[in-house]
């Protein structure tokens, strides 16, 4: 009961509205899905076209030719966009795909057992979240050898937390509820409880979290490539193509650096969309603004 | 009321603390002198007879400490040496006034100045080159003087400098070894160098600029340029702030010495900073590294392929395509310098010719997939780059495309230095040398240098080339040495160079890229080695403003 | 009588808070420094390369011998860290392989360098992410909140140094109204540095730090302001005829005000790793860039001190935070738990 909004009562129109939001919360999700997808697979493809080294057509500004323009050694920079983006997207996934593991392990794990279990998990989070983030990433990508998997493993190892202390808080509260109280009465194994009544609970903030991850993930990978710690193939990451891109500014080849970032910047807004919109399917009582 | 005060406070709180974060004092700098009323220049904009801002980066981190390395590139600004190399790299004295070895080599006796004076005042005798040579041995740095046995000063102007063994090429440590004094030498040396140098420290800002003064007590002729500051920028920075005007030298890459700038020439300095692809020698699977890396390659290890790939590229192509006419073609480690033999350069660019090395030596396409094979082994390889390096990564690409018409087939890869490592001894790789120090041959080319390292990568080993260096490094003084230095690249019948064991394929000399403004008169130019320094400042105490 | 012994026995909870808070400080620690050594004596990255670099053709073996062992490189592991340990329990870091000073000079230097740049984007970025939060809130639906939330999202979702990277070809390159590096005109004594020009060099830096940070702050801010003007006392006040701009500035503010201070806190350490970014871009001489510096030449000593020393901040700002509570909302006891 608000005053702020100013809803008709009336049922039908009222009807139609929240008909059309579940509609366009689908539409969302199917359309962050297919843009994200198609970045993903776009290496395939499109295959190696562009990436050669054209010398006699280097340092082009974006024109029909080459939306993005090319670079000092005339290779088109749409094209190593999108491979560098699809690169990142997928280290990206993997590293978050494993950190939710994690999380969701450990916030199972301290919300179930509860006692020096959930003691020792909570002091570990604790230790996380008292470092700088980027100086946590630095470190543990440094120890591990720097490189593709320095990246992907210092990415994987630093994203549970949050998740596994939004599980945690999830399963505390699901199991301090009354009908958990009256099944574990009624003699239902832990199991049992654990399969028809945590899991409802969970899984929807998993992949919520999950996707969310994603972002984060792929942004701190950009940063480490950008640092000069991350991946460093023959064939560059997001973050290489905007830390080169640095060598050029005062040149005035602006295409190098501009439009590379606003590509990663749609794909961090499409995960976050997709995300929220999940949520808003997922978790009803989010669904209302 | 109650609340609103707790608010009110903790609002006056943070902002008296942030404002205390502002406004506190700048900084922190290292400074060395009270010249607290020095005057004017209120933003380093142009330059004058009185101050230029240099903006050819490389900070050395560690400090000034010349027994760590300080200066073995370009001047030592606060110290001098005992010799020093002029504009054509020929020998001159600087601090010593005579020096000579002895019969077996072992001995060096240096006479030197009597009337050299630190920047405190102190006079500088022997006891302080002893001192100096004797704690560079012994310090980990950058300087390598571990040929030295002990130094001993005779008396005030003279100082023995005994070695281990006799190494022609030990007088590059008294060309690059600035002399510190003994008495005012520990651990805050580095930040506080006292020399004898044309310059005094003024201020280092860590990580931002150092501020030099000339040295009033200088034995030399005075600087005429009162006052230099060094900017450690990114190139990329630089060359903005020369667009700026706050620079007035501004060190740039190849790709931005194709720009203008008005009021600036562009300086293009000759360098044997050169890059070459390194072919491992042996055959595969013949041994393994210390460290358990597999040596050899069988492709690379027929002198066929090595003659041909030297002979398919076409050297000016690169130079004028990547590094944008900047730069000459390399045929050697020491291309350009004066114990280059100039009878070792082939006429490159006949994939003709390369095809026929090929064919002669049994190599032909059977199965018609544009690769030639030798008894059913295919002329491929991998060529690996350090990644981030994109003058290297243009090089590679470059010559692969190069190589194909003829028929081999490379593949390329870009890799850090720690994934390289372990795979440099049995793969190409693009390498990047060139020192005034003919010790870098030696390590390049000498059998034994090669323990598993980058030295000798390729594991080159070759008797007869073995036998001329070590007359090269016994030889009693560098104009003799010459002569087996040159022999050691191409003597008519053997070499490593490309007529004779094409042990590497070298590819180009960069030249070095200066926007240097057009008041300022920076002499003539040595041509400069690889690695990080200020080459350029060689020369420093005699560059002039020629403006009013 | 009475307020004197509630006083007292306020004094001593805080000081019993204090003293736990010290407690856990010293083992969260020593927990950090242990697993910073032993994870990077693991790095295969050698030192003593990354030191010598291109002038591996000049460093014999002999050399590279000297220089492992002026670092102690050639102790085994455990020797090195019980070294390294008794060093730190008489309060010496080591001394910085990069620097060639004592760990402890570095940090200081450079972080003061950096604590202006931190200190002003903490200030922008808690002012002005509260005040949007708030008028994006109060206004929600309208176009200002449209707006508002388009900025804040959109930069959320942005890399950092992405932002600065277009900052700086925006301000320095292309409109040239910010110097393009550094803290301070190049070629001015530093006693001669005015303060403007002090301010010129920190300001683009300071803004691009906390630009984030004002999104993550408004969005919050947002958000909870929203809850309030849900609520049923407002809804009372509304009744009674007041305006927005009271209801914001009575009720919406201090009940705000909890969470705003919290995500203040909190955002410290967003800030101390943008900070890293941020000074590459910049090429400021921060602790941010020192960091980077020492992980890439393998410095354990500067690195596992920098570690010490940012996990020390971020935990004095989550404390700083936890006193306040009881100061701002009575009702909250201190604890000595974690707010979650």
């Amino acid at each position: 009961m608000t005053l702020t909004a100013n809803k008709p009562s009336i049922s039908g129109q009222r009807k139609r509205q929240q008909d059309n939001k579940r509609q366009q919360t689908l539409v969302a999700i199917v359309l962050g899905t297919v843009f994200l997808l198609a970045i993903i697979l776009s290496p395939l493809v499109l295959g190696e076209s562009g990436l050669n080294t054209v010398l006699t057509q280097r340092n082009q500004p974006p024109s029909w030719a080459h939306l993005f323009g090319t670079d000092w050694l005339g290779r088109d920079m749409l094209m190593r966009s999108l491979h560098g983006l699809s690169l990142s997207l997928r280290v990206g996934l993997l590293a978050a795909s494993v950190s939710a593991l994690i999380g969701t392990g450990l916030g199972l794990a301290a919300g179930t057992f509860g006692g020096w279990v959930d003691a020792v998990i909570i002091w570990i989070v604790d230790v996380f979240f008292s470092l700088p983030h980027l100086v946590l990433l630095i470190l543990i990508a440094f120890a591990v050898g720097g490189g593709t998997q320095g990246v992907i493993i210092a990415v994987a190892l630093t994203h549970w937390t949050s998740l596994a202390r939004v599980i945690r808080a999830e399963v505390l509260q699901v199991n301090s509820a009354d009908y958990v109280q009256l099944a574990h009465r009624l003699g239902k194994s832990s199991l049992w409880i654990a399969r028809h009544h945590m899991v409802p609970h969970v899984v929807p903030q998993l992949i919520v979290g999950l996707i969310l991850l994603f972002p984060h993930a792929i942004l701190h990978e950009a940063a480490l490539s950008f640092i000069g710690i991350g991946l460093s193939p023959h064939l560059p990451a997001i973050g290489i193509i905007l830390a080169e891109s640095m060598r050029h500014l005062s040149t005035g080849y602006w295409w190098l650096g501009v439009m590379p970032g606003v590509l990663l910047l749609l794909c961090v807004k499409a995960f976050d969309w997709l995300g929220e919109n999940l949520r808003s399917l997922l978790d009803p009582k989010t669904s209302q603004g | 009321m109650q609340r609103l005060k707790r608010e009110g406070l903790i609002k006056g709180l943070s902002i008296l603390l942030a404002s205390c974060a502002i406004a506190s004092c700048a900084p922190t700098s290292t400074e060395t002198t009270a010249d607290n009323n020095t005057d004017q220049n209120s933003g380093g904009q142009s330059g004058s007879a009185e101050q230029i801002v240099l903006a050819i980066g490389g900070e050395s981190e560690e400090g000034y400490d010349p027994t760590l390395g300080w200066g073995r590139y370009g001047a030592s600004l606060f110290q001098s040496t005992l010799l020093k190399r002029d504009e054509n790299l020929d020998i001159v004295n600087d601090l010593a006034t005579d020096y000579t070895v002895s019969e077996d080599g072992k001995t060096w006796t240096v006479t030197i100045r009597s009337d050299a004076v630190f920047s405190d005042g102190e006079p500088l005798t022997a006891a302080d080159v002893a001192y100096t040579f004797n704690r560079a041995a012994a310090s980990g740095g950058l300087t390598d003087v571990t040929q030295l046995d002990q130094a001993t000063a005779v008396d005030d102007t003279t100082v023995d400098l005994i070695l281990k063994q006799p190494q022609s090429t030990f007088v590059n440590r008294l060309i690059t070894l600035g002399i510190v004094p003994e008495h005012a030498h520990g651990e805050n040396y580095a930040r506080n160098p006292i020399g004898s140098g044309p310059y005094k420290m003024v201020q280092w800002d860590e990580g931002q600029q150092l501020i030099v003064e000339a040295n009033p007590n200088y034995y030399g002729e005075v600087p005429s340029i009162q006052r230099l500051v060094f900017l450690f920028v990114e190139e990329d920075s630089a060359f903005a702030a020369a667009k700026a005007g706050q620079v007035q030298v501004a060190a740039v890459p190849q790709s931005l010495a194709v720009q203008t700038i008005e009021g600036m020439t562009l300086r293009d300095v000759t360098s044997v900073d050169n890059r070459g692809l390194m072919f491992p020698y042996l055959p595969a699977n013949s041994k393994q590294t210390p460290d358990g890396d597999p040596i050899g390659n069988d492709v690379t290890a027929d002198l066929a392929i090595r003659q041909a790939v030297n002979y398919a590229i076409d050297r000016q192509a690169l130079v004028d395509g990547i590094l944008e006419g900047y730069g000459s073609p390399a045929y050697g480690p020491v291309t350009g310098l004066a114990w280059e033999e100039p009878e070792a350069n082939i006429e490159d660019a006949q994939p003709e010719k390369a095809k026929e090395i090929l064919a002669e030596a049994g190599w032909a396409d059977g199965d018609g997939d544009g690769i030639v094979e030798k008894d059913g082994l295919d002329a491929e390889f991998t060529i690996l780059y350090k990644a981030d390096d994109s003058i290297r990564q243009a090089l590679a690409l470059a010559t692969a495309e190069m190589l194909k018409p003829v028929g081999i087939q490379a593949n390329v890869e870009g890799k850090s230095w720690d994934d390289i490592e372990p795979l440099m001894h049995s793969n190409v790789v693009v390498f990047g040398w060139g020192s005034h120090d003919q010790t870098e041959m030696y390590n390049l080319y000498y059998s034994q240098s090669a323990q598993g390292d980058y030295n000798n990568a390729g594991y080159y080993a070759a008797p007869a080339i073995d036998s001329t260096l070590d007359l090269a490094m016994g030889a009693p003084s560098e104009a003799e040495a010459v002569a087996y230095w040159k022999a050691a690249q191409w003597d008519g019948e053997q070499g490593v160079t490309t007529k004779g064991d094409a042990a590497w394929a070298w590819l180009v000399n960069l030249d070095h890229t200066y926007f240097i403004d057009q008041c300022l008169d920076v002499g003539q130019s040595q041509v400069e080695p690889h690695g990080h320094g200020w080459p350029i400042t060689t020369n420093i105490a005699d560059w002039r403003w020629t403006c009013d | 009588m009475e307020a004197r012994r509630k006083g007292q026995i306020q004094i001593k909870v805080i000081l019993v808070f204090v003293a736990q808070k010290l407690l856990r400080l010293g083992l969260l620690l020593m927990a950090v420094a242990v697993f910073t050594f032993v994870l990077l004596s693991f790095s295969p990255i050698d030192p003593v390369q990354a030191y010598i670099g291109a002038d591996m053709m000049q460093i014999s073996a002999d050399q590279q011998a000297i220089i492992a062992e002026r670092w102690g490189l050639d102790q085994p592991l455990w020797s090195r860290f019980l070294d390294w340990l008794g060093q730190l329990l008489q309060g010496n870091m080591g001394t910085s392989l990069v620097f060639n000073q004592p760990v402890s000079v570095v940090i200081a230097n450079r972080f003061q360098a950096s604590l202006q740049m931190l200190a002003i984007a903490w200030f922008l970025s808690g002012f002005l992410g509260l005040t949007l939060g708030i008028v994006s809130g109060a206004l929600a639906g309208s176009w200002v909140d449209r707006l508002v939330r388009l900025y804040a999202y959109t930069l959320a979702s942005a890399p950092t140094f992405w932002v600065a990277l277009l900052l700086l070809i925006a301000f320095a390159v292309s409109w040239k109204i910010a110097p393009i590096c550094c803290a301070a005109p190049p070629g001015v004594l530093s006693q001669n540095v005015t303060f403007w020009q002090h301010l010129h060099h920190l300001l683009l830096p300071a803004i691009t730090l906390s630009i984030i940070g004002i999104a993550n702050i408004a969005l919050h801010t947002r958000q909870k302001l929203i809850e309030v003007m849900q609520s049923d006392y407002v809804l009372f006040a509304l009744a009674q005829g007041e305006s927005l701009w009271n209801i914001v500035r009575y009720h919406g503010f201090r009940n705000i005000l909890l969470p705003a201070i919290t995500l203040q806190f909190a955002s410290l350490s967003e800030l101390f790793g943008g900070s890293v970014l941020v000074e590459q871009v910049f090429a400021y001489p921060g602790l941010g860039q020192a960091t980077v510096q020492a992980a890439l030449r393998s410095d354990i000593p500067l690195l596992v001190g920098i570690v010490f020393f940012s996990a020390l901040f971020v935990y004095t700002g989550n404390t700083l935070a936890d006193l306040a509570y009881p100061v701002i909302d009575p009702r909250i006891r201190l604890r000595g738990q974690a707010h979650s």
